[in-house]
């Protein structure tokens, strides 16, 4: 009866995981904010950790549909991914960028996965040295890499980085817990939200451009589906090191909490754009070496965000917060004695996070025929319904008429940015860095002085890698992409 | 085709949750946040009772003010909207500049419930300098620190002086990361719930109770001990510490604060002469009388009274009662001081 139970919740979850993966920049913690309407059902807990598993992993693998076939980030953490795997797309090798994307992101999840669940004692090291110094530090060395991902029209993407920048400081000032450029306006208090921004300054302007597009008419036959099919799967193991090296930013990204999920594809990013341009190659126009690089971030991170999250109660990603909160809700408290020492609880999450990812790959393959065909359809059949799956993701955080003012506002700022060839890859890193560095700054500022960075190994390290990274970037990068 | 209609049917019974509610509570805090899970939870139990179904919307922001604040200014129409504060609104309302105010509303029900402080166990917390993560919510422990480091007939100035030389708020610390921060050792020095408390550090060998906040009590307006943890509460730790009971103007000012702070650590509100209310507060009366709604609830707060109507009424008078224009002005002074832009209300002090 049980296990019939947990089947259920696993293909269930498995359904709406991936269709919530679907819906343009909705991602894992719009999906699971929506199980709040009905958690009270959930009256076996286990019934629940099967059913939110499923729901994390599956929605990874979904989100990368959005952004290859349609040009719209599918999240948060998979919003790189259409920067290389749209182009792709465009000229007829839609299955090959999705059959890519998906393995890379496919065996990454299942190693980090492993990794995660066999060994979760072990990491509890990890993230205790990990402090306030070593923080800061990394921060400086990943702020420094992902900042040199600009496009060729750097002075412009400089000035959009430091309006992301100045737009990630409205809100809360961490230093005084006073609101801080609001206008006076309440809701801006807790500062402006991400998937807003996702959504009006990278997703909309593609919306449109793609609205006047002419549909190019590839057709693709079943024989060509399974050889791009085939050889995405062969682009994953030809280019392993740029998955993998993803991976590991990724896995460490989630392993450590407050750095933030939404860093993670672009940092993979940057580095495969480092590795690439040493091989002579770029990014941005539809290199499979760009939707590899990020896609093996994306699952990762959200494997190891579940190490603070079960072993101190501590989100290691903005989703985790819901999962916390949901499971709390059915008794089972994350980072408690009595959840650590459950150890049914473990073998129901190991178990349906490994069952998630072996239905999810047929599922996605299986799919993959499907949505190729999207992009022999002009975008005026889909431009109002991802529109509104736009407005609908956007205005789950309070659900009032702000957030549709938010959106609008993002809308309009996007179109401007494109239209003026600012780079909106620099304003939303330059966003997402804002409010993490400053609240870093500050800690660090209160603990440390500026010699710690310095004379403490880890630090140091991350220190000397930064110095490289601007060096690097400012004088030898020659992987500036075209996207803005 | 049938993609859209499935999102256009799971969209629909979404919003469908919502319209066709009975009771919105509002919770200023995003989802998954501790109010948040508390309110999941007595909505739960108290819908039993209501007989009538309850949706949650969150609407957080700085200090959780903005969605007090929507409260106040956007819904005192509605008569099926309850808010749902905790105790930084009750900090907030002293020193911040906000829109709302307890004494505007029908007060529907609280608890009076506390606050656990533990240090970590290499430390001396009287002689060695405390390392304490800041926020709203923490100003009320952090003057407790204080005070017992400060001992009895403490001065606003002396207490300055021990702010400036022997302590280091940490700011910018969110509560994970204050409680990865305590287990790590940057902290010294932490606080949580009873119930966060005995979840994450009643076991932890390098953690130390250190006091209660005590429990308010509603017919002498003094702090009684903590049934939870007996002989710990702050006033009495402080005498075996210091031989006398605490007293002075600082210890005026911290009490006002704490209670702000703690009586109203998790209280509900409608809009003044609601017709709703007689039916809301018989309903958690019925909640607080039914021992399988509240096993429920206690095993996440910990055991701590429901003050419920009428009840609640009086204890909101009482609080009020306390604030004198020397000890508020004490107050707001101390926390500029620490750094937190707190502004002085002439419309908070009883006229």
């Amino acid at each position: 009866m049980e296990l019939e139970l947990y089947i259920w919740m696993l293909l269930i979850g498995t359904a709406y995981g991936f269709f919530v993966g679907l819906i343009p920049v909705a991602g894992a913690t719009t999906g699971l904010i929506a199980i709040y309407s009905f958690v009270g059902y959930f009256e076996d807990p286990y019934a629940l950790v099967v059913f939110t598993t499923a729901v994390v992993v599956t929605s990874s693998i979904g989100d990368s549909f959005c952004g290859v076939v349609m040009n719209i980030p599918g999240a948060g953490g998979a919003a790189a991914t259409m920067i290389d795997g749209f182009p792709m797309s465009r000229r007829g090798e839609a299955a090959r960028a999705l059959s890519a994307a998906i393995s890379t992101s496919w065996v990454n999840g299942l190693i980090w996965g492993l990794a995660v669940f066999l060994f979760l004692p072990w990491y509890k090291n990890i993230v205790l040295y990990f402090g306030t110094k070593e923080m800061f530090a990394f921060l400086i060395f990943a702020m420094t890499c992902v900042i040199f991902i600009s496009s060729k029209y750097w002075f412009r993407g400089f000035i959009a980085l430091l309006a992301g920048l100045a737009v990630g400081h409205i809100g809360m000032d961490p230093d005084t817990a006073a609101t801080r450029w609001t206008m006076g306006i309440d809701y801006l208090g807790d500062g402006i939200q991400m998937i807003p921004v996702m959504a009006g300054v990278l997703a909309f302007p593609e919306l449109l451009s793609a609205y006047k597009m002419q549909a190019e008419k590839i057709y693709l036959d079943n024989n060509k589906i399974r050889n791009q099919l085939i050889q995405g799967v062969k682009d994953s193991w030809q280019y392993r090191w740029d998955g993998l090296r993803g991976g590991f930013i990724g896995g460490f990204i989630g392993l450590i909490p407050g750095i933030g999920g939404n860093i993670a594809d672009w940092f993979a990013y940057s580095q495969t754009a480092v590795s690439a341009g040493r091989a002579g190659e770029k990014l941005g126009n539809g290199n499979v070496r760009g939707v590899i690089g990020c896609e093996g971030a994306n699952n990762a991170q959200k494997a190891t965000s579940y190490v603070p999250t079960i072993l101190f109660g501590i989100p290691g990603a903005p989703f985790e917060v819901i999962v916390m909160g949901l499971l709390m809700y059915v008794g089972l408290e994350l980072g408690t004695p009595s959840v650590l020492a459950d150890e049914y609880f473990f073998e129901v999450l190991l178990s349906s996070y490994m069952w998630s990812l072996a239905l999810i790959l047929p599922i996605s393959y299986m799919f993959i025929k499907h949505a190729v065909k999207i992009t022999n359809l002009s975008f005026k059949w889909y431009f109002w319904p991802i529109l509104a799956s736009l407005v609908w993701s956007s205005t789950q955080y309070t659900g009032l008429i702000e957030d549709y003012y938010m959106l609008a506002v993002c809308m309009v700022v996007g179109i401007f940015l494109k239209y003026f060839k600012f780079s909106r890859v620099s304003f939303l890193i330059g966003f997402i860095l804002s409010a993490r560095v400053e609240a870093s700054w500050v800690q660090f500022n209160s603990l440390y002085e500026w010699t710690d960075l310095f004379t403490n190994w880890l630090p140091a390290t991350f220190m000397v890698l930064a110095g490289i990274a601007f060096i690097w970037g400012l004088f030898f990068n020659k992987s500036r992409i075209d996207f803005v | 085709m049938k993609k859209l209609l499935t999102g256009a049917a799971v969209a629909l019974a979404i919003t469908a949750q919502t319209a066709f509610a009975d009771f919105t509570f509002i919770v200023p805090q995003k989802p998954g946040s501790g109010t948040s899970v508390w309110t999941e939870i007595v909505a739960k139990e108290l819908e039993k009772h209501l007989g009538e179904k309850i949706v949650i919307r969150n609407i957080p922001g700085a200090n959780d003010i903005p969605g007090f604040n929507k409260f106040h200014n956007d819904y005192q129409d509605d008569d099926k909207v309850v808010m749902v504060s905790h105790g930084g609104n009750g900090v907030s309302y002293l020193v911040d500049e906000v829109d709302y105010d307890y004494y505007q509303y029908d007060p529907i029900g609280m608890m009076n419930l506390t606050i656990i402080n533990g240090y970590r166990e290499e430390i001396d917390p009287y002689k060695d300098k405390i390392i304490f993560s800041a926020g709203s919510g923490m100003n009320p422990d952090m003057m407790a620190h204080i005070l017992l480091k400060g001992g009895p007939g403490l001065t606003m100035e002396r207490a300055k002086e021990i702010f400036a030389n022997d302590y280091v708020f940490v700011k910018g610390m969110s509560g994970g990361e204050r409680r990865l921060g305590y287990q790590r050792g940057e902290l010294n020095v932490t606080r949580e719930s009873t119930a966060a408390y005995n979840k994450y550090y009643t076991d932890a060998p390098y953690s130390k109770v250190w006091f209660s906040q005590g429990v308010y009590n509603l017919e002498t307006g003094e702090i009684d001990s903590d049934p939870n943890y007996p002989g710990q509460s702050i006033h009495e730790v402080f005498e075996q510490h210091w031989g006398v009971k605490p007293s002075g103007e600082f210890w005026d000012a911290f009490e006002l604060v704490r209670n702000f702070r703690d009586v109203m650590q998790k209280a509900l509100w409608t809009h003044k002469d609601n017709p709703e209310t007689p039916r809301l507060v018989a309903a958690f009366k019925a909640m607080a009388a039914d021992p399988e709604s509240m096993a429920k609830i206690y095993e996440k707060t910990g055991k701590y009274d429901w003050i419920i109507g009428d009840d609640m009424k009086s204890a909101l008078t009482q609080l009020r009662g306390q604030i004198t224009r020397d000890t508020y002005a004490n107050l707001v002074n101390f926390l500029q001081f620490t750094g937190k832009p707190a502004v002085f209300k002439e419309a908070v002090i009883p006229q």
